[in-house]
Order: structure tokens, then sequence, then C-alpha cells
């Protein structure tokens, strides 16, 4: 019999950010989902999310978290759910859920936590909410620091991914003017 | 960066795939992942289980 929370019965990483949405936690989307979101075509086995540590947010995300069966990954067998403490400190609380590997990082690269990265961050309509997530541009930036392999392999199809969408942009505002003309 | 590193990484990436994927709405990038972890997991059973069956045949 599978030990609750040990090994996902699925991978549905949609329903994690649904449910982050609908439970009205504050978070950024970070890390290759969202680079996903814009566009890159790469896969991505987890969801990395930096969220507000205000009491009331952690409150909201430790209440999610319960109702999706989450606990630290570990290598041993041993269940050991996420608490109130592990969401207000300043390290990476990595954990596996029902439906999914959850990410939730206090602060990522530089420090920068959820106020930080604020300002670099694009919001889209997701399943009737707001999904706020890191811009490419700063996802980039990010991987180009990173020291994981896997950031360093992926950085050449973000790059042409946030080519080709300046280029778009680039292309629509032209067209713009000239109906404006 | 560097001219000939910048032609480097282009030569490494399929442009159409970026293409591609920048046709797709948000939701559709989102459920193609989703689709693309589903079958990445079955397959890692199925070869699990594939081996389990080789060792006991063994």
């Amino acid at each position: 019999m599978p030990i609750r929370g040990r090994k996902p019965r699925s991978a549905k990483l949609s329903e994690i950010l649904e449910g982050l949405l609908e439970a009205r936690v504050d978070f950024i989307l970070v890390g290759g989902l969202a680079a996903v979101i814009q566009g890159a075509p790469v896969t991505t086995m987890d969801v990395d999310v930096v969220h507000s540590q205000s009491p009331e947010n952690v409150a909201r995300l430790l209440a999610f978290l319960k109702s999706i069966d989450a606990a630290h990954r570990r290598l041993d067998d041993k269940v050991i759910e996420p608490s109130e403490r592990d969401l207000s400190g300043k390290g990476h609380v990595l954990l596996t859920t029902r439906i999914g590997p959850l990410d939730v990082l206090a602060v990522i690269e530089g420090e920068r936590s959820y106020e930080d990265l604020l300002e670099h961050t694009v919001e889209i309509d997701f399943r009737g909410h707001t999904l706020r997530m890191l811009d490419l541009k700063t996802l980039i930036q990010l991987k180009k620091t990173s020291t994981d392999p896997k950031d360093k392999q992926r950085l050449p199809v973000l790059k042409e991914t946030l080519r080709q969408l300046e280029e778009k942009s680039g292309r629509r505002k032209d067209e713009k003017d000239s109906d404006n003309a | 960066m560097s001219e000939k590193m910048k032609r480097d990484d282009q030569s490494r990436v399929d442009r159409g795939l970026v293409a591609m994927f920048l046709k797709m709405s948000p939701e559709e990038r989102l459920l193609a992942n989703d689709n693309a972890l589903r079958t990445i997991m079955e397959l890692r059973d199925a070869y699990t289980r594939q081996k389990a069956k080789e060792r006991k045949t063994k």
C-alpha cells in the first residue's frame, strides 16, 4: 500500500496551480512551468512557487497543502508534513503531493523574496483567476546565474522563445502604428 | 555574449517548435506539459514493471 503523500498518484500540475488560486494563496510561479506558460517548449516535472510569508497567507497555504496530502520529499519512507514554521522560514520546502511535486520557496537566487519579485511578474487569466508568474526576461537572468546544469541546458530555448515573443510584439506594435497613421 | 556563442545557442534550438508553442494559449501549454508528464510517468512505470518481470524470470 502506498504511504500517504509519498508518491503522487498522478501529475496534474495545472490542478496544483488552480488549487493554490482557489485557496487564495498569494504566490508567484517561477521555474520551468512559468517558462512553459510563456511559450517555451520544455517539459517540467514540478511546480515552483515563491509565496508571500504573511501569517494569513502561510495559513491559507498550509490548509491547501493539507488538502492535497503534501509531505516533504525524502529519500526514506518517512512522512513529514510541512509546518507553519517551514513555510515561514527562509528555506526551500520541497514537497510531494497526490497531484504532483510542489516546491515552495521563500526566496530564489540573490535572496529575492515574493515582494522583491513582484515588479518582474506578468499576469494571465487562468480558469477564472489571475495567475502571476515571473516574466521570461527575469527567468532567463536567473537561469544564467544558476549552477544547475538543467537550467544551463534550457537557456537557449528560453532565449529563443523571448526573441520570437519580442519579434511578435514588435510586429504587432508596427501594425498598430500603421493603423493609427 | 560573443556572436559565435549566440550562433551556437541558436543552432541547438528547434525554432519551429518554439513558434508552434507560441501559437498555443497558456492553458493549452499547461495541458501539453501535463500530458507529457503523464506519458513520461506511464512509460517509466512500464519500464519498471518490465525490469521486475525480467528479474523474476532469471
